[in-house]
């Protein structure tokens, strides 16, 4: 018997005892589940990263996302124009220093397809209380395919240093009942 | 009192393992050898598992994203 | 240039080339500690919101001081002197060229000494990660650059030392298990310095103008290769400490050295494409590299820390068992030497980098339950049990025995030093579990002001989050008195120390 700052004495190639192997195999076992557990929740879950994703030109999708606030804007909240687009559509966000634009007034239950993308450095979309995070990378579109479950006022907080504004960096999300819209509520049932 | 120490490892080094201690160390392969370490091991199991679903119930009340 | 000693405790040959180095990087380290550590208390006071100590841009710039200083100034150099250990000491040969391991030291002052001006003066504000297009002053990047390359030839310089070893035979069989694993975290700085090449060397160009432009995306999939396998020689350092302390403090036994060392060697394999855990919820990748490349790669270094999980313990249990503490199932723990402070920090260290740092990270190191913690505290409140409460701790208990077998110092402040590490331990621990806590709630990492006070929308967190984050500051107020305390007693052992005496003879 040996210590880890002696040289093993002889072979030390040697079968493991009984409560080692045990242990390895239990382990693995649960590295199995854990490599498992992603695509079951792939096939199942209902939250899956995976999106629709290009690469992209910042100031294309700067005009995209310009183009989509002309087509649908309502409105306007805290100096950033709000739009409320149709249910099922492409609709556009963008993180730039320091401001995400544009407000997003959506309805539960529809789906969406969100493009998120930045106009200079990376920035971290946060919708809160929720939380949801995802990685705002400029030169590519994120499209990811989001349905709404709750009514709310919600916030975009960015989470990724971008600057010395960075702090400052609040976006909002609505979700309301229907198409007519309504005051948003401040929860609601899932 | 005095300030200044010294690890008890470098004053009283561990003692040597007696021989007949490791002999029979060597031959014994039953699991009980190292009994707390495998009661440790698996409240480490249970506390991992116990973590790593409720954080998946946890995703599950998000918004459905894909 | 070539005296040998011999170590009146462990019998082991130590080249005075050897002691020299291993006490220059030591020394460094700890300077390094104390500037990060000042660093830390100043952040925590501005995240603490009743405080709010420092303005935004000081706010950012002492984080991105913090981040470098620590993960990757003390940390390094406190491993070089790790790897001159595991190989001139531990297998009694000399240092294989000296001369170019002091120049080697030399360069990895200066380059650290060049970002650390970059920083203090502002010309830095980027962060630890520098993402691009964020951009940093040309020599900043140059300085991070000269020290890699510093690092290198030291990891060189350790492998060459392992040939002489091997070439003079100062040592029979095979290498000891710290060794061995003091190998593996070499061979992954090699990986990882490749990585800090490929990403620093184009971004370095891209700073001067001479290249157009660095594509974001790809930026973060390269530097993570530098950044997470860093961090895994940090883990492969830490356990290879867990062993050592083990034998130095109560003669742990290795149960198996097929197991330990095929541990190991999972770490080296499949340590590179885990940086895929930190591009979850990233637009550049699809979700079959996701998957893939965080799991089937991740989840075998995970196997890996899950064996040596059970290894490290279960060679401390069979060591004390063998010499007579049978009783039960922990008499063996509960008669372990609890008051000497390189023992209760291991034990420390073992028991927080497992259960808060290691279920933590795995569980969000998932490609869908990072959705609901990428960039939250959560990450470092995962990261700082892993390689704070994990590595630091381990490394500061292993000061308490450089300290008499190297300085040949006594350990001054000694009641203080056995408790640094129940404060510096309980204060983490708190500070991270909390701080996970915070991160639940959606509280962002990197961010000057959680009030929002000047934002166009009001944020409103949950009341909870008042108190998780006032106790995550408590914590690293407590966690700092013990890093400070061990500041006070390594370097008043090393500079006021009285000299060790051993059987009345002094060392």
């Amino acid at each position: 018997m040996h210590s880890g700052i002696e040289s093993p004495p002889g072979v030390w190639w040697k079968p493991a005892h009984r409560a080692e192997k045990l242990w390895v195999a239990v382990a693995f076992g649960w590295c199995m589940v854990l490599f498992a557990m992603m695509p079951f929740w792939h096939l199942k879950g209902g939250q899956n990263p995976s999106g629709v994703r290009h690469t992209v030109d910042p100031q294309a999708f700067m005009a995209r996302t310009q183009e989509f606030i002309n087509s649908y804007q309502v409105g306007t909240e805290g100096g950033i124009p709000v739009v409320e687009p149709p249910a099922g559509s492409d609709i556009y966000l963008i993180g730039l220093m320091w401001s995400w634009r544009p407000v997003l007034r959506l309805q539960r239950g529809a789906q969406y397809t969100l493009h998120l993308s930045s106009l200079d450095v990376n920035h971290g979309f946060g919708l809160l209380p929720l939380n949801i995070n995802f990685q705002v990378v400029p030169g590519y579109d994120y499209g990811l395919r989001v349905t709404p479950t709750e009514v709310g006022d919600f916030r975009i907080v960015c989470n990724e240093f971008c600057g010395i504004g960075h702090h400052l960096m609040v976006g909002r999300v609505i979700v309301v009942d229907g198409p007519a819209g309504g005051a948003p509520g401040a929860g609601g049932t899932p | 009192m005095s300030m200044h120490g010294v690890p008890r490892g470098i004053t009283n080094p561990p003692p040597p393992i007696a021989p007949a201690a490791a002999a029979e160390a060597e031959v014994t392969h039953a699991g009980a050898q190292t009994p707390g370490t495998l009661v440790l091991v698996f409240v480490f199991l249970a506390a991992f598992a116990l973590y790593y679903f409720v954080n998946w119930k946890l995703l599950s009340f998000i918004w459905r994203i894909g | 240039m070539n005296t040998f000693r011999t170590c009146p405790v462990t019998g082991l040959k130590v080249h005075a080339q050897a002691d020299g180095l291993i006490k220059a990087n030591a020394v460094v380290a700890t300077v390094a500690l104390l500037v990060g550590g000042i660093a830390a208390i100043l952040v925590l006071l501005t995240r603490w919101q009743v405080v709010h100590l420092l303005p935004a841009n000081w706010f950012y710039r002492l984080l991105t001081i913090h981040g470098m200083t620590m993960l990757i100034f003390f940390i390094l150099f406190f491993e070089m002197a790790i790897l001159y250990f595991a190989s001139a000491v531990l297998l009694n040969s000399r240092v294989a060229t000296p001369r170019l391991g002091w120049a080697s030291f030399w360069l990895m002052v200066v380059g650290a000494v060049m970002v650390e001006w970059n920083m203090f003066a502002g010309k830095a504000d980027v962060l630890f990660t520098s993402y691009v297009p964020l951009k940093a002053n040309s020599w900043y990047y140059l300085g991070v650059i000269l020290f890699a390359v510093g690092a290198l030839l030291v990891v060189c310089i350790f492998f060459g030392t392992l040939v002489v070893a091997k070439r003079e035979k100062t040592y029979t069989g095979s290498v000891p298990l710290v060794t061995f694993g003091a190998a593996t975290a070499a061979i992954i700085a090699v990986i990882t310095l490749g990585h800090g090449a490929a990403i620093y060397i184009p971004t370095y160009l891209w700073s001067l103008g001479l290249i157009k432009s660095v594509d974001a995306e790809l930026y973060r999939l390269v530097w993570w290769g530098l950044g997470h396998s860093s961090q895994q020689i940090n883990v492969a350092a830490m356990v290879s400490v867990w062993y050592l302390l083990g034998a130095l403090t109560i003669g742990s036994v290795v149960l198996n050295e097929k197991v330990s060392r095929s541990a190991f060697v999972l770490y080296v394999l499949f340590i590179s494409m885990a940086s895929a855990h930190h591009l979850l919820v990233d637009p550049g990748f699809g979700p079959a590299w996701k998957v893939w490349n965080t799991s089937y790669a991740m989840y075998l270094a995970v196997l890996a820390s899950m064996v040596h999980g059970f290894t490290v313990p279960a060679g401390l249990e069979l060591g004390q068992r063998l010499r007579g503490l049978t009783k039960g199932l922990f008499e063996w723990l509960r008669k372990a030497p609890w008051d000497d402070p390189a023992f209760s920090s291991m034990i420390f260290s073992i028991i927080i980098f497992g259960f808060v740092g290691g279920i933590t990270g795995v569980t969000f190191g998932t490609e869908q339950i990072n959705i609901i913690a990428h960039n939250t505290l959560r990450v470092p409140g995962h990261f700082h049990a892993t390689v704070v409460a994990g590595t630091a701790l381990a490394f500061m208990g292993l000061t308490y025995y450089v300290i008499p077998l190297i300085f040949r110092k006594q350990v001054a402040f000694w009641p203080l030093a056995k408790i640094q590490p129940y404060l510096f331990a309980g204060g983490m621990l708190l500070f991270s579990v909390a701080m996970t806590f915070a991160g639940t709630f959606g509280v962002p990492r990197r961010h000057y002001d959680i009030s929002f006070s000047q934002a166009p929308f009001d944020v409103e967190f949950s009341p909870a989050v008042d108190l998780v984050m006032a106790i995550t500051a408590i914590g690293g107020l407590l966690a700092a008195v013990g890093g400070g305390i061990y500041i006070l007693v390594t370097v008043w052992s090393v500079f006021f120390g009285k000299p060790l005496e051993l059987g009345g003879k002094r060392v």
